[in-house]
């Protein structure tokens, strides 16, 4: 199973920040002085995608990618054939996810580049 | 036993009276003729190439032969076993040439293109098991050759590669026509050997230890050249037969090692099988698969040229996805790996077996063990013998309590199995399935349903996933796949492969990158009545690097303005169809699933007549900043002008 830290290394863009939260979060109790940050709320959904996409390659290969739903599922499906071992129902819950933060009308990740 | 088989391989017994021996000593006909079988793969390019030949004594191997250098070399090959010498027109060869005249079974090919006609020999080399040799002019068409050089090196095939020096022995450093220098060190690094022959009659030696070279195992390319001066000298050498200057180089493995492996594998709680391309060459595939289900082992595989185990078999757990161990979904929990003649390409930071996990190597590939892995216990040999001697040393061991352990073990890796593969034929649930121009998944698909149950699939479809065809080596599908990466080499090994293999079905899938690197030889198969059928997943883009130069780059500027100056192949599209037709090989181009599986009907009836096919199928792109008019970089010859001409 990939670690959280391996994930943290790879992620960018909503889904960097929610795991960055979680990270910061367990800093709250070794720190009185830092900063509250609400821990967010448990996303069985993302947690898939963290778990089964990582497993192979980090986001890097599709964090600028902006599509919707069935897209997206055409993507996940696209695995399959690459030795993905998803049932329909696990494709059907990461497409949505990602179709909430990855869809059409969500924020592009900034340049990084300049 | 090993005394029946020594005596075989050094030819004192004949088949007849090594399958007699062998049932002598109480071996059954079919595991004789099993044993056989593997001997003979294991002594390719080393039969003599005439029956004369077979029982030669010393002096009927080595022959005192007078001619021109050119016959001399044409001789040389022809006791090397050379049936096929492919070339490229060579003016300095033209004693080479003569001497083919009045030697007929030596057969020249001509190729268009030194790379393709270099993809071609070394395609029609991995499936016969046999030698040849391809040949360029000079410098020149040697540099066309180097990519495919570089490709056999990568997969360790034993490639002989000849070119001549241009210019005469007695004028050479004058910087002379086509003239660089050290050319035959250019390859150096590429080869196993590269030589230069320092007189005419040195080149029949010179011939001979290319060949010993490059068909030693571990396999690799090997270069030879000289002046072509020596190509018209008349001059006296011997010409000697191959199975009197080759080294039958056999390998057994450590007999200590062995027991150590044997006893590792024993206690081991979840070993895993890892195979590799060693197990095609030796043609141990059987072998391979005794050894998994004697322990119930799961057996999976990095990335190689061919699949080396049935895929249907239930201990197949799939290819490792991302080319390390950690990549498979199941079983998580090994905690011994045998790796069987695989070449473990490392291709990322990590070890593609994790540190802490006991390993197990067995191949002839050496020098590639123990570069990255931590291994535990080294097992050097042809792995064909290595099997033998594992078999032999496991199951005088596995007794009724490994044997229920085995079971219980198989019968948990068939869990898995059974539901992966459920899993994955879901692969045509995909929305788009249906979609015009198609996906590639569907292309793929509708080929396996399409292609016979031995056929051979060559691939240089990019990053196209080889999904449905359940490939087997022993007798059924088989796949030829792209592993050194230099591109334009799909069409010519296809060509190559049907040479060799005229009476199975031989179908090149291609991308319409790669195709374009190397489309020359669709002409060989058109003249030379070699009916391959050739498909183009036609995307209009280098897809693959397209999808990576954006991981490489993320949220870069490039995904900001979708300006990808490396990827966009369209506009005007190509037509892949229509190129064929020029080489001469009827040709289509399909939009969608009802026209592709038509097309291919008539690509099946083209191919019985003897004539090769192309289909261009309309492939949609996918993946980040595609959309329906890709930018292209702003530069137009037409506005630049002053003058209308």
């Amino acid at each position: 199973m990939t670690s959280f830290s391996t994930c943290l290394s790879g992620f960018s863009g909503k889904l960097l920040l929610t795991l960055a939260c979680l990270a910061a979060s367990s800093l709250v109790c070794a720190q009185d002085t830092a900063p509250k940050v609400a821990t967010p709320p448990a996303n069985p959904a993302r947690d898939l995608v963290v778990g089964k996409c990582l497993q192979c390659h980090s986001d890097n290969i599709w964090r600028d990618q902006r599509q919707d739903a069935r897209a997206w599922e055409a993507t996940l499906y696209r695995m399959l054939g690459r030795g993905a071992v998803w049932t329909g129902e696990e494709i059907k819950t990461m497409a949505n996810y990602l179709a909430t933060d990855f869809g059409p009308n969500s924020p592009k990740v900034a340049s990084a580049i300049r | 036993m090993r005394e029946i088989v020594q005596k075989y391989l050094s030819k004192d017994i004949s088949r007849r009276g090594f399958l007699n021996n062998m049932t002598s000593v109480g071996v059954t006909a079919s595991a004789a003729e099993l044993v056989l079988s593997s001997l003979n793969n294991a002594a390719y390019a080393q039969t003599p190439p005439s029956a004369g030949a077979s029982t030669a004594s010393s002096t009927g191997a080595v022959k005192q032969f007078t001619g021109t250098g050119g016959a001399c070399f044409a001789e040389q090959l022809m006791a090397c076993g050379v049936k096929y010498v492919f070339g490229n027109s060579a003016s300095e060869d033209a004693q080479f040439y003569e001497a083919l005249v009045d030697r007929p079974q030596l057969k020249y090919i001509l190729t268009t293109h030194e790379g393709p006609g270099a993809a071609m020999a070394s395609g029609y080399i991995k499936a016969s098991q046999e030698p040849a040799i391809v040949m360029q002019a000079g410098s020149v068409g040697l540099m066309n050759a180097m990519g495919q050089i570089y490709n056999a090196f990568k997969e360790q095939t034993p490639l002989v590669v000849y070119s001549y020096r241009t210019e005469k022995s007695r004028m050479s450093g004058r910087d002379n026509f086509e003239e660089i220098p050290n050319q035959d060190q250019v390859v150096q690094p590429l080869t196993k050997y590269s030589w230069m022959a320092r007189g005419a009659s040195m080149i029949p030696e010179t011939v001979r230890h290319a060949f010993k070279t490059a068909w030693t195992p571990p396999h690799g390319p090997a270069y030879l050249n000289w002046n072509s001066d020596y190509t018209d000298e008349r001059t006296r050498t011997e010409i000697i037969q191959q199975s009197h200057f080759d080294t039958r180089m056999r390998v057994r493995p450590n007999p200590t090692e062995v027991e150590r492996a044997a006893k590792m594998l024993l206690d081991a709680k979840m070993p895993i099988l890892i195979v590799g391309d060693e197990i095609y060459k030796a043609k141990a595939v059987a072998k391979a698969v005794r050894l998994a289900e004697l322990l119930g082992m799961p057996v999976t595989q990095m990335r190689q040229m061919w699949v080396n185990f049935p895929e249907a078999h239930p201990l197949w757990v799939g290819n490792a996805p991302s080319g390390t161990l950690a990549s498979i979904t199941w079983p998580k929990n090994y905690d011994v790996v045998i790796n069987i003649g695989n070449k473990m390409q490392h291709n990322g930071v990590n070890p593609i077996v994790a540190r802490g996990v006991k390993f197990i190597d067995m191949r002839i590939d050496y020098n590639n063990m123990g570069k990255v892995m931590s291994t535990d216990v080294p097992l050097v040999a042809d792995v064909g013998l290595g099997l033998d001697d594992l078999l032999a040393a496991l199951e005088p061991l596995v007794n009724e309590r490994i044997k229920l352990i085995a079971a219980e073990r198989a019968a948990e890796v068939r869990k898995y199995t059974e539901r992966s593969r459920a899993i994955r034929a879901g692969v045509i649930n995909n929305p788009e399935w249906n979609n015009s121009p198609m996906i590639a998944d569907r292309v793929t698909w509708e080929v396996a349903q399409f292609a016979d149950p031995d056929a051979i699939i060559v691939h240089e479809a990019g990053s196209v996933a080889m999904h449905s065809f359940g490939f087997n080596p022993v007798g059924g599908r088989e796949l030829f796949f792209y592993y050194g990466g230099h591109l334009g080499s799909g069409v010519g090994t296809a060509a190559g492969v049907k040479l060799a293999r005229p009476n199975q079905q031989v179908i090149c899938l291609v991308g319409d990158g790669s195709f374009l690197f190397g489309p020359h030889a669709l002409w060989n198969m058109a003249r030379l009545e070699l009916p391959v059928i050739t498909i183009v997943y036609n995307n209009h883009a280098y897809g693959g690097p397209h999808s990576r130069t954006i991981a490489n780059a993320p949220s870069g500027r490039m995904v900001e303005t979708g300006q990808y100056v490396g990827s966009y192949l369209g506009n005007p599209d190509m037509n892949m169809a229509s190129i064929a037709t020029g080489f001469g090989v009827r040709a289509e181009v399909v939009q969608n699933p009802m026209q592709f599986k038509a097309a291919l009907a008539r690509a099946k009836a083209s191919s019985v007549e003897g004539r090769p096919y192309l289909i261009d199928v309309q492939v949609a792109r996918r993946g980040i900043g595609w959309n329906d008019t890709p930018w292209i970089p702003p530069i137009k010859g037409s506005a630049m002008r002053t003058k209308k001409v």
